[in-house]
């Protein structure tokens, strides 16, 4: 879903970086209250993972392939939207600047995408989705193909205000391809809660007003 | 599992899967690229086959559309070496994924940091 620096305007792919740019202080904000020695190797861990887990394309029909974007997972393991937004922006800067993966010019538009909409979608539909399931995994699971399916849907957007994709089409094919890629979101998301979550249930967010372990 | 052990452990998972990663991943388009080639005539949204030609076409097209000619030569483009086939792809990643642990661990102990 990285978009390249010729899909989007200037002008606009300007705007984007300025959006961007206030989450990512609100990100830093995050970082500096809740941050304590003891999430360190959590965040470090889960950074690494995610750009790591980004580079394996899975291939789904229709020719398409898809990865994990991995903003769910940050997002409710950290236990907040702005851990995903701090990770996905260290993660997207780093294929941006040193792989040519996904525009410069565009890099705010990405970072909303990926990180925040990513992020907030995961996250507050976890948040939702614990107390119906009783049961943390199936709820991450979803959270993880909405945080991703709603992420291609606001994509498609921007490609129509960029005028690069009709709206309609856009929304179609980004729907069907991302509906699918989104299976491997989620259940990557779910094993990856269930690993890190036997390894270190001390150092997992709770989701509020639910049982975990 | 103490935290010594669970970094370590997160890190050998994250490496394991960037030197895998060139070998298992698919070079089909990505969701994006695939929805741009079928709206763009290069390939059928539902179908497979891309044209070449089409999609050289496709992206001088969307360029003129928006204007946007900005390009930047990254170092490892596409996560790759120069010179190297899928065994610099591996390093490249593998790079990545410890520059991205180092400036994620770095950036974290500095926002620790008590006032």
């Amino acid at each position: 879903m990285h978009i390249p620096d010729a899909f989007i305007p200037i002008p606009q792919a300007a705007l984007y970086w300025i959006i961007a740019l206030i989450f990512i202080a609100l990100s830093l904000r995050w970082a500096r209250k809740e941050m304590k020695d003891d999430k360190i190797p959590l965040v470090a861990v889960l950074a690494a993972g995610i750009f790591a887990i980004q580079a394996i394309n899975i291939p789904i029909p229709w020719g398409t392939s898809g990865h994990m974007m991995g903003a769910a997972l940050a997002a409710i393991v950290l236990g907040s939207p702005f851990a995903a937004v701090f990770v996905l922006t260290l993660v997207l800067i780093v294929q941006g600047v040193l792989f040519g993966d996904g525009g410069l010019t565009v890099m705010g538009a990405n970072i909303i995408n990926m990180g925040v909409i990513g992020g907030f979608v995961g996250f507050y539909s976890y948040r939702a989705l614990v107390p119906l399931f009783k049961n943390i995994y199936p709820a991450a699971f979803i959270a993880g193909w909405l945080s991703l399916f709603i992420a291609a849907l606001v994509t498609a957007v921007e490609m129509a205000v960029a005028g690069t994709f009709p709206l309609e089409l856009g929304l179609f094919s980004m729907g069907l391809y991302h509906a699918v890629i989104g299976v491997i979101e989620g259940g990557i998301t779910a094993v990856a809660i269930y690993l890190i979550h036997t390894a270190r249930p001390d150092i997992m967010a709770e989701p509020s007003g639910a049982v975990s372990s | 599992m103490n935290t010594r052990t669970f970094l370590f452990a997160g890190l050998a998972v994250a490496l394991v899967i960037a030197a895998a990663a060139p070998f298992i991943a698919s070079s089909n388009p990505d969701g994006l690229e695939s929805a741009f080639f079928g709206i763009f005539g290069a390939k059928e949204i539902q179908g497979s086959e891309i044209s070449e030609e089409h999609a050289e076409a496709a992206e001088e097209e969307v360029t003129a559309i928006t204007g946007n000619e900005f390009s930047f030569d990254s170092p490892f483009p596409d996560y790759t070496i120069e010179g190297l086939a899928k065994y610099g792809e591996a390093a490249a990643i593998i790079i990545g994924t410890v520059l991205v642990l180092a400036i994620a661990f770095g950036l974290s102990r500095i926002m620790a940091r008590p006032e």
